[in-house]
């Protein structure tokens, strides 16, 4: 629903069919029949947005819900704002075309530091203040929730609310808190003061962060009865929780533009230097049944004709082939492909293969992560060289010619040899091709490389770690080069300044958000862009407010030291994590959690609950 | 199989999508439809779908076409009624019927110009009667030659081939014939463009019927 100004713009600008609303399954209510408006923010391009499932989860959750309007609201393209700024239109939603400042809630998603400045930039954009404090009504109220909120430290000054955990079924208290609070006239200062006392909403101005002298945290004081520590909200039941039956549908093409179900969560894999591996425990999955009624409800509700199955590590979930022969049993008479992400090359099949096989034939992944087995064994990424060549094999023995690897490099504890690994398991991967007495005739092996920068992260047994300055990783990418002696294996890189920019956000303190404010103010946003990123403006946003950035990103931390985010609880205990920090530097590795238990501490938040400990016992 | 022509509209906001968009958006609603597609029959099944003429972005249409291959002994009514109730806002289907005109005919295109917030219509409109019956009508329009953009002239008063200015209340209509299909196409933006050189406002093109070069409707 666009009203007149919008149309007369939207000619001029890029991409107009982001801007329009209107898709189908798309939410539109009578406004005068609800209580609470809803913007629900994504701080990026609609492109990025729409792929989001988190997004569609809780847009069909709130929606539930008749006294709730949930519309989306994504972050519009350069062009898009110029035009908006120039002809005085305020940042919409797209369901109802009406500004977000007239709103009840403005949500974001916060899942990747480098959208901080959209955050900023669409709040101004829709007419409000930046800075919480400025914003004296009850409502808007600003909420956050997704992965950085983890630690969403630089970022609270800016935000009223974060929302720890999984969001599904924490909607229902927060909504009728603020209906309430609106409906008897209270202050924003009340409300503030009894969503802290919910479970999982976090409310930062209500805690005081005391530094020491060397710039570390030396307290963080709860104030007027805020709990000291909050944790965050798991659902317990993945197979009853609500699950959207239909996905708005986008015009315009989008970087996922399918089904895409999520099969379990958390992964018990426990890499070291993953944070999603950590961040999403306990590990829940769901019954074979449920997503193959899911996913048919799901095809039938949009018209797609691709099905993702999608989870931190695939080919883990237990009952993969029964679901798979669940599927295939419609899906091919009525020619619906299955895309199976993220699987690993230590269970992959022949059985797998099999039926891969029959859904589809594009690229494989796989993501070995370090090129050397004692790296390997440093990040807990439990696989091994001949698994590597052996999975391969059976993709070039089943017709494939493209194969694709993950890397990073800056691990800790990596040397220049372990760079060079890469190289060397890369070249034993295409070796692996020519060995194959059936290759296919006329065809050459592509090998790419994918190598992005290791970032330390909260919650993972490197949130101690320095990360790698620019300029050793730039070193170990020229290394990584040098050590490459054929062209039928290509690397592709991620900018290093992206990533130490990242890593500075990442583990983050509060006084960070003048400089996330500074660099808005002169001209930053959609900084995870390649075209847009401005490390320049960033060093001096540095420079201008005295903060020095290696100190966030290049500093060994202490095991003692309070780290931004301690009053968190995302349930994994900080002894478990200190002592995989130290296997980690014995090389140590940790078998995964249905071999043995680790201890992580993850089920203490699902009453004890953890799907990967019920089948170890069994 | 038999190959059927289904008619609708595209009007709205939706006129914003790109018809690479739009088929990808025909491609699903179809699918939702489960009207029974036929596929081709090679290694990647795929359905039969081609358009009459594509749209430009921005433009919304009361005259749209595309053609579907269909299997079994569905009718053309049943089929319209599982069509209609499968497309999302501003696509409407108008009728499902048996195609009598090879696409490959299509000569000409009328179009509904409207101009919306002009501060002043009776002016605009004469403004508008200068410009088109003046001898000729200079504009530059940006081509592709292989992969590279060039700059050529398009006179468009030698390509228009009627117009009419009409008043409906406050809106200003412009009714155009252009030349539009595989042979000559001029899109009536470029004319549209210079003439809101004169004045401020936007405007909406709706293309309103498609012709033979002997000035036949495309059915």
């Amino acid at each position: 629903m666009i009203n007149k100004d919008v149309q007369a713009i939207l000619p001029r600008v890029q991409k107009p069919g982001r801007y329009i609303g209107g898709e189908l399954n798309s939410e539109v209510k009578d406004k005068t029949n609800v209580d609470l408006r809803y913007a629900f923010c994504f701080p990026d391009s609609y492109e990025i947005g729409m792929s989001h499932l988190g997004m569609k989860i809780l847009y069909a959750a709130a929606n539930d819900r008749d006294d709730v309007w949930c519309e989306r609201v994504f972050a519009p393209w350069h062009d898009m704002e110029a035009e908006m700024r120039s002809a005085g239109v305020p940042l919409y939603a797209l369901e109802s075309g009406d500004p977000i400042k007239d709103f009840d809630l403005i949500g974001f998603t916060l899942m990747y530091e480098l959208c901080y400045t959209n955050v900023l930039n669409m709040l101004d954009l829709a007419g409000l203040p930046v800075r919480a404090k400025d914003r004296h009504a009850l409502t808007p109220i600003v909420v956050a929730g997704g992965p950085c909120t983890c630690n969403p430290e630089p970022m609270v000054d800016f935000i009223d609310v974060i929302s720890l955990g999984e969001g599904e079924e924490m909607y229902d208290a927060f909504f009728d808190l603020l209906k309430d609070c609106k409906q008897r006239g209270a202050s924003k200062d009340e409300f503030l003061h009894a969503a802290a006392k919910l479970p999982g909403f976090y409310v930062p101005s209500l805690y005081d962060v005391t530094y020491r002298d060397d710039g570390t945290i030396d307290a963080v004081t709860p104030k007027d009865g805020a709990p000291a520590v909050i944790p965050k909200m798991v659902v317990s039941d993945l197979d009853h929780v609500r699950y959207p039956d239909k996905f708005v549908v986008p015009y315009i093409e989008v970087v996922h533009d399918r089904v895409v179900h999520e099969i379990m969560r958390g992964c018990i894999r426990g890499c070291r230097f993953c944070q999603a591996g950590f961040l999403y425990r306990p590990i829940r999955e769901k019954t074979a049944d449920t997503v193959n009624d899911q996913c048919r409800a799901l095809c039938d509700a949009t018209g797609y004709d691709e099905i993702s199955l999608s989870s931190l590590s695939t080919s883990d979930y237990t009952h993969l082939e029964e679901l798979l022969d669940k599927l295939l049993t419609w899906t091919i008479p009525e020619k619906i492909n299955i895309a199976l992400p993220s699987l690993r090359v230590d269970n992959f099949s022949d059985e797998l293969m099999e039926k891969l096989k029959k859904v589809r034939r594009s690229g494989l992944t796989f993501a070995p992560e370090a090129g050397t087995q004692r790296l390997r064994d440093a990040i807990n990424k439990n696989v091994t060289e001949e698994e590597v060549l052996r999975t391969a094999r059976m993709a070039f023995a089943g017709g494939w010619t493209a194969v694709k690897l993950y890397f990073m490099i800056g691990h800790p504890t990596e040397t220049l040899d372990d760079v060079a690994g890469i190289a060397d398991l890369a070249q034993a991967v295409v070796n692996e091709f020519y060995r194959n007495p059936d290759k296919p005739k006329g065809k050459g092996v592509t090998v790419s490389l994918s190598v992005a920068s290791f970032v330390p992260k909260p919650f993972t047994p490197f949130q101690w770690e320095p990360q790698d300055t620019r300029d050793m990783l730039l070193q170990k990418q020229a290394h990584l080069l040098e050590s490459i002696h054929t062209k039928k294996i290509s690397v592709s890189y991620h900018k290093v300044d992206i990533s130490f920019l990242e890593g500075v956000f990442a583990r983050g303190d509060r006084k960070l958000s003048d400089v996330i404010e500074w660099a808005w103010r002169h001209g930053c946003k959609f900084d995870g862009w390649d075209d847009s990123f401005h490390f320049d403006v960033w060093m001096d946003a540095f420079d201008a407010c005295g903060t020095d950035p290696a100190f966030y990103a290049n500093r060994r931390r202490d095991f003692t030291e309070v780290l931004p985010w301690d009053h968190l609880d995302f349930g994994i205990r900080k002894a478990f994590l200190q002592h995989e920090n130290e296997k980690a530097h014995h090389s140590e590795t940790t078998p995964h959690c249905r071999l043995k238990c680790a201890g992580c501490g993850a089920n203490r938040l699902n009453g004890g609950h953890c799907d990967a400990m019920r089948q170890s016992m069994v | 199989m038999r190959c059927v022509r289904v008619w609708f509209n595209k009007t709205g906001a939706i006129r914003y999508i790109s018809h690479l968009d739009l088929m990808r958006t025909m491609t699903r609603a179809i699918r939702r439809s489960g009207i029974p597609l036929w596929y081709t029959e090679g290694f990647n099944p795929h359905p039969y779908m081609t358009f009459a003429l594509p749209l430009s972005l921005g433009m919304e249409s009361v005259c749209e076409s595309m053609d579907i291959r269909i299997e079994g002994d569905v009718t053309n009514d049943d089929l319209f009624i599982s069509l209609r109730d499968a497309m999302p806002d501003g696509i409407t289907v108008t009728a499902v019927k048996d195609p009598v005109t090879d696409p490959k005919y299509i000569a000409l295109a009328a179009f509904d110009v409207t101009f919306h917030d002009v501060p002043d219509p009776a002016a605009l409109a004469d403004t508008i009667e200068t410009l088109l019956s003046g001898e000729h009508l200079i504009v530059q329009k940006i081509g592709k030659k292989g992969h590279k953009k060039v700059v050529k002239d398009v006179d468009l008063l030698e390509h228009l081939k009627a117009y009419r200015v009409r008043r409906e209340g406050d809106v200003l209509h412009l009714d155009l014939v252009l030349p539009a299909g595989s042979v000559t196409n001029v899109n009536p933006a470029l004319l549209c463009d210079e003439i809101m050189k004169h004045s401020a406002g936007y405007y909406v093109i709706l293309r309103t019927k498609l012709l033979t070069a002997d000035g036949k409707t495309f059915e």
